[in-house]
């Protein structure tokens, strides 16, 4: 179909779109509203064959979406940070469902204070919960991520659902420049969802996410979640080969930039990954040896990926647009467990930055750069610190005495 | 990389416009990118929108602080301290004001220094459109600027109005008026130098006790300081020897800006009256007129 403008929420919609989805349940909020509008107005005009329901909450559209995906049908569901929240018993229990529902998260930062800016607490909150996570950098690798996400969860070595997440604003109401994949293509590569794996018929009653009162068999069902997550690390290579030769796109489990012949490495998420970018490449022009690792996926963790790619590197940073309160970053303590065994690790640095989608400058790039080189060269890493400017408290500092607050 | 800034307000099409431009970079071959920042806005609330044009790949995401280009929807975000359209231009760039006054007048009126660009879309959109609906108009005058060709605007213009206008003869008017506007500008050299800023610190931020750093408020109430008559396209005005005192305008005004003199006789507060004409339409005997605020504003003197 050639080359649109499309923003990530338009492009999400086009995924959905283009995998021929049966079943849209529905509840709107900011910043995720405008993959909704758009799907219903293309169902209204025909243009889009599917049922669609609007919900009273987050909690009964993920009920109704895992409830349709259980039946076979090819179903989609979308939601933002308190409405994740809101349906967050639910993740856990069509996780547990072993149902192949594919659902886009918009990252917006949590409550409170209120904002409508991303960070990446409102799914991070779902890590473990045995959904796995893709997170996009552009508006077409949401478009095409929606499309591999489906590929995975309907795998039968898989069968666990997938949300794939982008950040709010800098990727949702964000255009681009987007290939929209032919139909045909399409359906070569995604072909009708016929499920093997047991599932609700009128005609054939059965019970799904059953009660079962003893540790021994709850263990063994939580353990096939962990395993089944872990398949679809070589899944994803498949559905990543057959994407690369249907469609042309490259994807993997980590996104390498400028990584080959690095010294010091950046380790980010999402689309803020793109100012990374920008950054290492100004300081490559500078001379300084720098590179930037962005892991696609977060649940399964790509670990020894992650760990190849970082091999020999002096020092890495990890630049996380998440808190766990208490702890620090969280993505920070992931690459540290990742990394902890390995002999030759490099030395690994964190900083919080971006929260409720506060710019990461270039000052505060060449801050983490300048880090990063005096920790290699002392062998003395700080703690962890979170990026902010001398103007930037001046500002909160203003806005504290309007608040009357002294 | 040509970065643009969109200074509107709520309604005006500031959104629409950075869009319009963005697929019309697009079209001519460019690499774009279009933002538009909103959420918890509303009609007629201060509203910025962005596109972004390159050769290259564009690297930067979200707001544009550093624009080479801004195109000012309306004049009275000049002097509105929350919106400070002008923050940020690169030297060298290029400010359009949509205004009836002259580029030098608007120079002195608002004290810029930079290079001034002026046309009054607003009467151009009430001419050709009749309505003060800025969308296309904004994106032809900010493709004239960037330096986009008119069949790239076109298509542009088409692509993005028709997903919004269902009606032709409205679409092919916008297209019109946008048109127009692209060729009443004498196309410029945007030729901007890298900014260069401050360095600013990166600092380890201070614990600071809760009564302190807690997301409340202490301080009463400041939304009575924020004047919301600046937001108005036509103000109305009231012929008292037609005006029978029924309080009809009264009853009706969403924001309960009109009052009675000593006399019985209604008057506005201009101060907050948003201009939504709510009591121009309900008067029975028709004694409100709506009069195009830059002209009554230079009777009046009361900017």
């Amino acid at each position: 179909m050639g080359k649109e403008m499309l923003t990530g929420n338009g492009a999400a919609a086009w995924g959905v779109r283009l995998a021929e989805v049966d079943y849209i349940p529905a509840y709107p909020i900011t910043p995720q509203t405008e993959i909704i509008e758009t799907i219903a107005k293309w169902i209204s005009d025909g243009s889009m064959d599917a049922s669609f329901v609007t919900m009273d909450s987050e909690h009964s559209m993920i009920t109704a979406a895992g409830a349709a995906s259980a039946t076979g049908a090819r179903t989609f569901t979308t939601t933002s940070s308190q409405g994740l929240l809101y349906g967050f018993e639910m993740i856990y229990t069509v996780a547990g469902w072993r149902v192949p529902l594919v659902m886009v998260n918009v990252s917006r930062g949590l409550s409170s204070p209120i904002t409508l800016g991303p960070d990446h607490n409102d799914i991070l909150a779902v890590r473990d919960s045995g959904f796995l996570q893709i997170h996009c950098e552009t508006c077409q690798e949401v478009l095409d991520s929606v499309l591999m996400a489906y590929r995975l969860a309907e795998d039968e070595r898989v069968l666990l659902p997938v949300m794939v997440n982008m950040d709010g604003f800098y990727l949702s109401f964000t255009r681009e420049a987007v290939e929209i994949p032919d139909m045909e293509k399409v359906r070569s590569f995604l072909p009708e969802y016929r499920p093997e794996h047991a599932f609700f018929r009128a005609a054939k009653p059965m019970a799904q996410g059953v009660a079962v009162l003893g540790g021994d068999f709850y263990s063994y069902f939580k353990y096939q979640m962990h395993l089944a997550s872990q398949n679809a690390l070589e899944v994803y290579k498949e559905v990543c080969d057959d994407f690369e030769k249907k469609f042309g796109r490259k994807y993997g489990t980590i996104d390498e930039y400028m990584l080959e012949d690095a010294e010091y490495v950046l380790v980010m998420i999402n689309s803020f990954s793109t100012l990374g970018k920008a950054a290492v490449k100004r300081a490559r022009e500078n001379g300084i040896k720098v590179g930037l690792l962005r892991p696609r996926f977060l649940r399964p963790f790509p670990e020894s990926e992650i760990k190849n790619a970082l091999e020999g590197k002096k020092a890495v940073a990890v630049i996380d647009q998440n808190i766990s309160v208490g702890k620090g970053g969280i993505i920070y303590s992931e690459m540290a467990g990742c990394l902890y065994n390995e002999v030759d690790k490099p030395l690994l640095l964190s900083f919080i930055g971006g929260l409720g989608g506060k710019n990461i400058s270039q000052e505060e790039f060449e801050f983490i750069f300048e880090k990063m080189i005096s920790a290699s060269d002392t062998g003395i890493v700080e703690p962890p610190s979170l990026l902010y400017t001398e103007s930037e408290l001046e500002g909160m500092t203003k806005l504290k005495e309007i608040a009357g607050k002294e | 990389m040509l970065r643009l800034r969109f200074h509107g307000r709520g309604g005006q099409g500031a959104k629409v416009a950075s869009r319009v431009l963005g697929t019309a970079a697009f079209l001519d071959g460019y690499n774009a990118q279009d933002f538009p920042l909103y959420g918890a806005e509303r009609r007629g609330a201060p509203i910025t929108a962005f596109t972004r044009i390159s050769r290259d790949d564009i690297m930067e995401r979200g707001l544009v602080s550093d624009p080479d280009i801004v195109i000012v929807m309306d004049e009275t975000l000049l002097l509105d301290p929350q919106a400070m359209p002008l923050s940020g231009l690169k030297i060298g760039g290029i400010v359009f004001v949509n205004t009836p006054l002259s580029p030098l007048e608007t120079k002195e009126e608002y004290g810029i220094e930079d290079h001034v660009v002026t046309l009054d879309i607003t009467k151009v959109s009430l001419d050709m459109i009749g309505k003060p609906v800025l969308s296309s108009l904004a994106a032809g005058v900010a493709s004239r600027i960037a330096g986009i060709g008119e069949g790239a605007l076109k298509g542009a213009l088409e692509k993005e109005l028709s997903g919004i206008i269902s009606d032709r003869e409205i679409l092919g008017k916008n297209t019109d008026a946008a048109l127009h506007c692209y060729n009443a500008l004498v196309p410029v050299q945007v030729k901007t130098a890298e900014t260069i800023r401050e360095r600013d610190n990166v600092i380890t931020l201070p614990f600071e006790i809760a009564r302190v750093s807690s997301p409340a408020i202490n301080a009463t109430g400041n939304t009575p300081l924020r004047k919301t008559g600046n937001w108005r396209v036509f103000r109305p005005v009231w012929n008292y020897d037609i005006c029978t005192r029924c309080m009809t305008c009264v009853a009706r005004c969403p924001e309960g800006c009109i009052r009675l003199n000593e006399d019985g006789y209604p008057y506005a507060d201009y101060d907050n009256c948003k201009g939504c004409l709510v009591c121009a339409e309900e008067c029975p005997v028709k004694a409100i007129t709506k009069v195009r605020e830059i002209h009554s504003r230079s009777e009046e003197g009361d900017r």
